[in-house]
């Protein structure tokens, strides 16, 4: 899938990729490809620069360490990250459930 | 996490040229500060030899994981491209925060050159050149703003801003080219009204003070203006 059609909820996903603990670029990037079935298997060219943006929004924060001889930058999510976290979370549940509510195959209520 | 098992001599025989390679042409394409752009390579780095490591992993040769690998991150044009507003915010906010802590030192050295030498604005009083020094407050006025809103678009504020501000990618560099513009023209005028000052030779002027100001200033002058341009340059080519 390209990452367009990720376009206003690709930071919500990198988000929640980082709910259960620090990640680094790569893992974060695997993580969306394994959490949605291969279907988000996005460019490392798009997955970096977006958690850049999101270090600088202040909703992760990254911290270098030293692996196998090479610098690797990790990611934790902040408190601020966790509260908009939480908020793309229920907005998102609120327009799922209504786009589902149109296009789930139930009959429309009828015209007055 | 994906490809612990590679071997030692598997990982020695990977042929990283063309991984460092690809990294070369990312950061050939990037403008910024040098420190961002070096951690930005180091990060794809790691990235780049994980993606390898996992393709290995699963039966391809080192020269085809590399190949794999890359081919996965995107062009270098697209991926210097995608760092690219994040680089101009980065950039953008050092310049200004400079300016910020600076701007109060090279303001008192003036104020220090005034009253020293009880200049004409420390009597109140605008006389000859020194009828251009609202010039410099105009400068002052435009640039104040205009380093509030760069440090708050490149920050942690940069998404209350909201709206169309703060989604504008130009707009940091803008704002900080704007503010050392008008860092230099305050600059400038004062340089120039010192100038004109001493021509005319209007009263003793203990040189020490002024000479110090005057250093301060044409330093920033060089700087900012530097800084600016680069800004201007970081802007063209995000639109």
């Amino acid at each position: 899938m390209r990452a367009e059609v990720l376009k206003g909820h690709l930071d919500a996903l990198l988000l929640a990729t980082l709910q259960d603990g620090p990640r680094h670029g790569y893992a974060i990037k695997e993580a969306l490809r394994a959490g949605s079935g291969g279907r988000f298997d996005l460019p490392g060219g798009t997955v970096y620069p977006a958690l850049h943006r999101l270090e600088r929004a202040g909703l992760i924060r990254g911290s270098w360490s030293v692996v196998n001889g090479r610098r690797r930058r990790s990611y934790q999510l902040t408190p601020s990250g966790q509260r908009a976290l939480s908020q793309e979370r229920s907005s998102w549940q609120d327009f799922s459930t209504a786009v589902t509510a149109l296009l789930g195959g139930e009959p429309w209520p009828a015209a007055t | 996490m994906a490809g612990g098992n590679v071997s030692r001599s598997q990982q020695r025989s990977v042929d990283r040229d063309p991984v460092e390679g690809y990294l070369a042409a990312v950061a050939a394409r990037l403008a910024g500060p040098p420190a961002a752009r070096a951690a930005i390579t180091d990060e794809l780095r790691d990235g780049l030899l994980e993606t390898l490591k996992t393709h290995c992993t699963q039966g391809s040769s080192p020269q085809e994981a590399a190949a794999a690998a890359i081919e996965e991150f995107g062009d270098p044009a697209t991926v210097a491209a995608a760092f690219a507003p994040e680089l101009a915010a980065v950039h953008a906010r050092r310049v200004a925060l400079a300016l910020l802590a600076t701007g109060p030192l090279v303001g008192l050295t003036w104020i220090a050159a005034a009253a020293v030498n009880a200049l004409p604005p420390w009597r109140h009083q605008l006389p000859g050149p020194w009828i251009a020094l609202p010039l410099a407050g105009l400068a002052l006025v435009i640039a104040c703003p205009a380093l509030g809103l760069t440090v708050a678009a490149t920050g942690r504020l940069g998404r209350r801003l909201g709206g169309r501000l703060g989604r504008r990618v130009t707009f940091p560099p803008t704002c900080a080219a704007v503010a050392g513009l008008a860092a230099v023209l305050v600059d400038v005028t004062l340089l120039a009204i010192m100038c004109g000052h001493a021509l005319t030779g209007s009263g003793s002027t203990t040189w020490a003070p002024v000479g110090l100001a005057a250093c301060a200033s044409l330093t920033r002058v060089a700087l900012a203006g530097r800084a600016a341009r680069r800004c201007l340059t970081t802007r063209a080519t995000l639109t």
